[in-house]
């Protein structure tokens, strides 16, 4: 009820946005203008996460490959593909020595995703649409948003929504209990049908649904000829099964598959502001975001930026963020479950919902080239970059329950546990517009 | 609901009010802001920079949020690309 409120009220805000901008895009005499010149666009980002237990890190090759062309004056066309290629270990069983269950897996995801943009002189509007398929998950997803510039251009409204129709592949339990349920192998066939969507097997493996509504608006403005700060609100209601059917928890006991509820509802405040320094060629960023949700996941993010010019086509830019989470109210530690049963009717051994405190630092090289004096770069681009990123990703873990009340620790019961530095990336990108 | 804290509730209750505060009261001052005179169409040359847009590198800006949403609990909100130049 109250996700629908929120998303109720981000839907009521949209109407002064999307209502203008359709008049505005759609009004014959609009004024409009080129918005945007043809591009292509690729990034790969190499993610490599620690572990334990000598089975080697976990392992992410991310490429990325986007094309928009223009389509008349007025209208973009965008297409783009991505894909995961995962590997490494994961923990089979959330228990309070994790690591010697750990087990190997390879994983190919791949991802598409097209969209239309209308401009108007003021404002834009844009159709989207995504697909995404793995082994043992599908995914399709639509969206909108609009975006409107008030008289004098210094404010701008954004508003969007998007629907996803989810699918993630399960164990056919039948009607056995949650402590009776047994995990999603890499054995059962997950069959599919026309690419997209699942097919059940019975007695063997059966597609659950997983629906999310998301929903986003956002006012930026210039505050003055140096500064620009942007607020927004974001809500979002995912119904359907959230839990990895892959993964165990061993509960007084029993080594049963993940429980988690079905309905989760987040809600998130954010503001950042960019403030241009004339007299370095420079400029500071800082962000907060604020985020709650019903599973009783509440965490506060901070960040600070820096980029500095070095002449006319070299860009450095730095940046560090803070994230710290609260647990979820059905997270335990380990030894919780074991020696005390499940949290109501729930069980999880998911890091992402325990207490977690993640610190990024980030430095990335740029290289652009723009057309000057009317000549092209390489005699062909209107612009061209090549980008450099690495990224390092420092995590803490901290318990949930009262350190005196848990014997064993936690030292164990994540794969990543008691690492300081758990991951970092590095990036390629190289962009084109002609 | 034994195992659920109320005094940890009650902490979240006032932190999402304070937060819910600083959000009205920054949103009030940015839309106090909007006029047209804030500043003019020939003052734009900083805001119109790169630097000055946010996410300008688009690409990057979803692989970020791609692997942070696998790493924390939360996501969303982070917030619209582009700046605010209203120079397109």
């Amino acid at each position: 009820m109250k996700c629908s409120a929120i998303l109720g009220g981000l839907a009521y805000l949209a109407l002064p946005i999307v209502l203008p901008a359709l008049v505005t895009v759609l009004a014959p005499n609009s004024g409009a203008i080129a918005h945007a010149e043809d591009r292509v666009d690729s990034t790969t980002t190499w993610y490599q996460e620690r572990r334990k237990g000598n089975l080697g890190g976990l392992t992410v090759v991310h490429p990325q490959f986007d094309i928009g062309v223009d389509v008349g004056d007025n209208t973009t066309l965008d297409l783009g593909y991505s894909a995961d290629a995962v590997s490494g270990a994961t923990a089979a069983v959330y228990s309070t020595d994790a690591v010697s269950s750990a087990t190997t897996f390879k994983d190919l995801r791949h991802a598409a995703n097209t969209g239309i943009t209308f401009y108007g002189s003021r404002s834009s509007l844009s159709l989207s649409g995504n697909i995404g398929t793995e082994r043992d998950y599908n995914s399709i997803g639509v969206g909108m948003s609009a975006k409107i510039d008030l008289p004098g251009k210094n404010t701008s409204l954004a508003l969007s929504y998007n629907h996803g129709f989810d699918q993630v592949c399960d164990f056919d339990n039948g009607l056995a209990t949650a402590l009776e349920r047994r995990p999603l192998t890499r054995q059962q066939l997950c069959k599919k049908r026309q690419f997209l969507r699942g097919e059940d097997t019975s007695g063997d493996s059966i597609w659950r649904d997983l629906s999310l509504d998301s929903s986003q608006a956002t006012i930026t403005q210039n505050i003055s000829p140096s500064v620009v700060a942007q607020v927004g609100l974001f809500g979002q209601v995912v119904r359907g099964f959230q839990s990895n059917p892959y993964r165990r928890v061993r509960v007084s006991g029993v080594e049963a598959q993940e429980n988690i509820p079905s309905v989760r509802g987040r809600a998130a405040l954010m503001a950042r502001v960019n403030k241009y320094m004339p007299s370095m060629k420079s400029a500071i960023h800082a962000m907060f975001r604020g985020y709650t949700d019903t599973w009783g996941v509440n965490s506060v993010t901070l960040g600070l930026g820096y980029s500095q010019y070095f002449g006319t086509s070299l860009l450095l830019r730095t940046n560090a963020r803070i994230y710290q989470q609260s647990e979820a109210t059905f997270f335990k530690d380990a030894f919780f479950y074991e020696t005390e049963g499940s949290a109501g009717e729930y069980f999880t051994g998911d890091r992402e919902l325990g207490a977690i405190r993640n610190v990024v630092g980030s430095m990335k090289f740029s290289y652009i080239k723009f057309n000057e004096d009317g000549g092209n770069v390489l005699g062909v681009f209107d612009e061209v970059s090549f980008n450099l990123k690495g990224e390092v990703y420092l995590l803490d873990e901290l318990p949930a329950d009262p350190i005196e009340e848990n014997r064993e620790g936690i030292d164990r019961q994540f794969l990543s546990s008691g690492q300081a530095v758990d991951a970092f990336t590095l990036q390629l990108g190289m962009l084109f517009r002609y | 609901m034994a195992w659920q804290s109320s005094s940890k509730a009650t902490i979240a209750r006032g932190g999402r009010r304070k937060a819910l505060l600083a959000f009205t009261l920054v949103t009030g001052f940015l839309l106090g802001a909007c006029g047209k005179q804030a500043v003019r169409a020939s003052e734009k040359e900083f805001l119109a920079d790169r630097i000055m847009q946010f996410d300008a590198d688009g690409q990057e800006t979803a692989a970020d949020e791609h692997i942070l949403s696998n790493r924390e609990g939360s996501s969303g909100g982070r917030g619209t690309g582009g700046g605010g130049c209203g120079c397109n």
